[in-house]
């Protein structure tokens, strides 16, 4: 067995997690902007979606370009928060990764979703011109389900690993609604979606970036 | 405690024994790889035989296996509960990782009952397998398992344009790359490591 890949004992462990816990704190610097951008966007893409629905009108264009335009700001804000670190901790990376798998995973989500509904309008079309009214199972009633589950599982891993709670009840929050989506229409589904992106991330990143103003005031007087 | 302050080589030193022994821990628990892995892959393989070359009607009845895996897990999971091992930073966050992963397998598969078993399945099951490994890839520095979490992923895109069959090979080649062949290259590894 080489050195590196020594057995730890349980005091060197615990040792080991104090550490680590210590260096995240002296140099965890996500200050809650991206949670709170992130959830303010899908909470008012949701929102306007549903006001669409529900008063019979329409944007000129489609309310959900607004997460694409987001990534914009997504990418300074990172670029600056990588500046400001001092120290690239593990936790640090392991939150990368997480997130970067997720941003893979919703790219890929909205992929296979358009893919279904590309197949599945024209069988839906010939159904309505057929019937006369439209089919009993519509797809569309699915697509909030399938993001809930998604935004639930990097939201939770998050709080759970880094010890705070409002991102993990966040995440759980995201997989109630996602269970409850399954049954309610439409409607109910935009609503759901924008109370899970209130509570998993706006409510989480106001925390977080209240925390993280604390904590750039303890250091700046520290420093006098 | 004693605030010992580490070396910049000290830390790295640290965090490189952290990541070992979690790959060595992931390795130990490797058993619950690859006996969902094989689970998986023998359901898939199975249904596709039973549906095109037998033509049997019930073919979706193989996933029924399903219920030795979870008789499996609840068993190996107490009996390792009762082993006391020691704790490390990244074991623990992997352990929320397959948790969170064990609850979105179950939410999905309360989403697809609902959808219809027989509709487009297979490509969401392979871009949360893509994930879990992608992650814990990554997180153990261990690269088939980040190769395999793409594969799955690529698996899962390409699965859309073909038919419902076909979509169950797809799965099967999923999760032989992302769990079967990681798991055990992985377990190879630490046991010639070890050696």
């Amino acid at each position: 067995m080489s050195p590196s890949e020594k057995k730890l004992t349980e005091k060197e462990s615990l040792e080991l997690i104090a550490t680590m816990i210590n260096k995240a704190k002296d140099s965890y610097y996500d200050t809650g902007i991206s949670a709170i951008m992130w959830g303010a966007v899908i909470a008012i893409c949701s929102i306007v979606k549903l006001s669409e629905i529900h008063f019979g009108y329409r944007l000129p264009f489609d309310i959900y370009l607004l997460t694409i335009i987001a990534i914009i700001p997504q990418i300074f804000i990172t670029i600056k928060e990588k500046k400001e670190r001092k120290v690239k901790s593990y936790d640090d990376t392991y939150m990368d990764y997480i997130w970067l798998g997720f941003g893979i995973c919703i790219f890929l989500l909205i992929f296979i979703v358009n893919s279904i509904f590309s197949s599945w309008e024209p069988v839906a079309a010939e159904y309505r011109q057929l019937t006369g009214h439209d089919s009993p199972f519509l797809f569309r009633e699915f697509i909030a389900p399938l993001f809930l589950l998604l935004y639930g599982l990097p939201t939770f891993i998050t709080g759970a690993a880094c010890k705070f709670k409002p991102m993990l009840w966040g995440g759980i929050f995201c997989w109630i609604c996602c269970l409850a989506s399954i049954y309610t229409t439409i409607k109910v589904d935009l609503l759901l979606t924008g109370a899970s992106a209130i509570m998993a991330w706006l409510i989480p990143g106001i925390l977080m970036e209240k925390e993280y103003r604390i904590y750039k005031r303890e250091q700046a007087s520290l420093d006098v | 405690m004693d605030n010992q302050k580490f070396s910049p080589e000290e830390s790295l030193q640290l965090i490189q024994s952290m990541i070992n022994k979690t790959r060595q821990d992931m390795s130990d628990n490797g058993i619950y790889f690859l006996v969902w892995g094989w689970i998986t892959f023998i359901a898939c393989a199975g249904q596709f035989i039973l549906k095109n070359i037998y033509h049997y009607e019930k073919h979706y009845l193989v996933w029924n296996l399903i219920i030795l895996g979870i008789a499996f897990s609840i068993y190996q999971g107490i009996k390792d509960g009762k082993r006391q091992k020691a704790k490390t930073y990244i074991g623990e966050s992997m352990k929320y990782l397959w948790m969170g992963m064990g609850i979105s397998f179950f939410v999905l598969s309360m989403i697809l009952s609902k959808l219809g078993w027989g509709t487009v399945v297979f490509p969401f099951f392979m871009l949360l397998y893509g994930l879990g490994t992608f992650i814990s890839g990554n997180f153990i520095q261990f690269r088939p398992l980040i190769a395999g979490g793409i594969i799955a992923w690529i698996l899962a895109i390409t699965a859309v344009f073909v038919e419902y069959d076909y979509q169950i090979l797809f799965g099967a080649a999923a999760i032989l790359f992302s769990y079967i062949i990681p798991a055990y290259m992985l377990r190879h590894k630490n046991k010639y490591s070890t050696d």
